[in-house]
């Protein structure tokens, strides 16, 4: 019994020195390829930055071609125009983007993220319908990291899957929404068009969007929402006319305050406030003396806009909780 | 490096991008002077009195419109030349970059050339 346990002891005790040798050799070895990797861009650095110049460049070996692929996605994410093209060519030509396209169907959901991630830095158009498929992958990081990458390779193309994602919550609304906005004016055919489709929450996303990116001429588009059979569409539509400031609108918008949904009514007054003019005044104090809570509140508010005269008589004759709270705030604000 | 150019001030914290900026000037045939945070950047800039600084806005220690101001307010760099290279874009950013002093501003992420461009523009004016 007394050799067992201490035959038991020695073998534990072996164990237990393989074990902590086993960790100490590795990290060794993380060690040592750590040190190479520092080595190797330093001594890539200055090839890799020819390259965005648009210099020509001797090819490097395979080895040392991940390590420049990895420098030069860094220096991707910081330049655009010309540098950024060059880029796009180099990993183009030396089949980098097509094996971070391979690696989106790798098994581990890390490596599928981090490869969506440098196809947007590599700044390739091919990966735009690799990343699009990418947006309904099973795990969010790597959504995650394809709306991004799809946002910065200015995709028009995506416009409509980046808004489905953001509506349906697969991405979070932060990152689809800047994606979006980063399009700028290459989103608005698409988002026009998305203005029709027969999913009530593309309809709203497409309109509010259209509100922060189009332009004047689309308010006839946006007027129309203001009849959509969605309240939150309407609503949209109106929160759309304010920003953009339509005053070619004014009378439609005026019709939404008697809109049968009270956030509708709120929201028209509040754009009724953003375009301006006098004639909305008697419509915006009748509101703010009758309505519910929301709906009177932003009427007032609007009014203190567009006819702060109005409001400070109307204020005097106490014309409602909501009338007094916006005299009293224009009057502390002036 | 060359040895004649007009001096440059180059001042980031971005590792990447000082050395983006600064080989595509030394390409050209500028010099260069590097700091990473902005009180380097303004002593250096003292000592050294470049021909022209590309400041970025956000850095440590003193920002880049700050660092603006002062070397409007002392005489060896009061007609220095100032590109400010900003990743904030919004107007009250850019007028506040001007109302310092700055002559010209990039956003980040930038183009080289464009920033080698201004570089060349503005001091070709003087």
């Amino acid at each position: 019994m007394q050799a067992l346990f201490a035959w038991s002891s020695v073998a534990l005790g072996g164990g237990s020195v393989m074990f902590v040798s086993l960790l100490l050799f590795r990290r060794i070895r993380l060690y040592r390829i750590e040190v190479e990797r520092d080595q190797a861009e330093e001594r890539l650095e200055p090839l890799a930055l020819a390259l965005v110049s648009g210099e020509e460049t001797e090819a490097v070996d395979t080895r040392d071609a991940g390590v420049l692929a990895g420098l030069l996605s860094r220096y991707a994410r910081q330049v655009t125009g010309d540098s950024r093209s060059a880029l796009a060519d180099y990993f183009e030509a030396s089949g980098s983007v097509d094996r971070a396209m391979a690696a989106l169907g790798d098994r581990h959901a890390w490596r599928r993220a981090a490869a969506a991630d440098l196809l947007g830095a590599m700044g390739s158009e091919q990966a735009i319908g690799a990343l699009r498929d990418a947006l309904g992958d099973g795990s969010r990081d790597v959504r995650t990291a394809a709306a991004r990458s799809l946002g910065r390779l200015r995709a028009s193309a995506a416009v409509e899957d980046l808004v489905r994602v953001f509506v349906t919550a697969d991405v979070a609304h932060g990152v689809a929404g800047e994606a979006l906005l980063g399009l700028g004016s290459a989103a608005l055919p698409a988002l026009r068009a998305l203005t029709h489709h027969g999913d009530p929450g593309l309809r709203e996303a497409a309109v509010e969007l259209l509100g922060l990116l189009g332009e004047p001429a689309d308010s006839p588009l946006l007027v129309a929402r203001l009849r959509d059979s969605a309240a939150e569409v309407r609503a949209s539509a109106a929160r759309a006319l304010g920003r953009l400031a339509a005053e070619d609108a004014a009378a439609a918008v005026r019709g939404a305050l008697d809109d049968r949904i009270p956030f509708v009514r709120a929201a028209a007054a509040r754009a009724l406030g953003e375009i301006g003019g006098r004639d909305a005044a008697p419509a915006l104090l009748a509101l703010a003396r009758s309505d519910h809570y929301d709906a009177a509140q932003s009427a007032a508010r609007a009014l203190a806009r567009v006819d702060p005269e109005l409001l400070a008589a109307a204020g005097r004759e106490e014309f409602g909780q909501h009338v007094l709270e916006a005299a009293d705030r224009a009057a502390i604000r002036s | 490096m060359t040895e004649h150019g007009p001096l440059v001030l180059v001042a980031d914290d971005d590792d990447d991008i000082r050395s983006l900026v600064i080989f595509r000037l030394e390409r050209s045939g500028y010099r260069t002077v590097v700091a990473r945070d902005g009180e380097e950047a303004l002593a250096l800039a003292l000592e050294r009195v470049p021909a022209l600084a590309v400041l970025d806005v956000m850095m440590p220690k003193l920002d880049g419109y700050e660092v603006t101001r002062r070397l409007r307010s002392e005489d060896a760099t009061r007609g220095m030349p100032v590109i400010l290279l900003t990743a904030r874009a919004q107007d009250a950013d850019v007028a506040r970059g001007f109302e310092s002093g700055a002559d010209d501003y990039i956003r980040k992420p930038f183009s080289p050339q464009e920033l080698l461009a201004r570089v060349q523009a503005i001091l070709g004016r003087r």
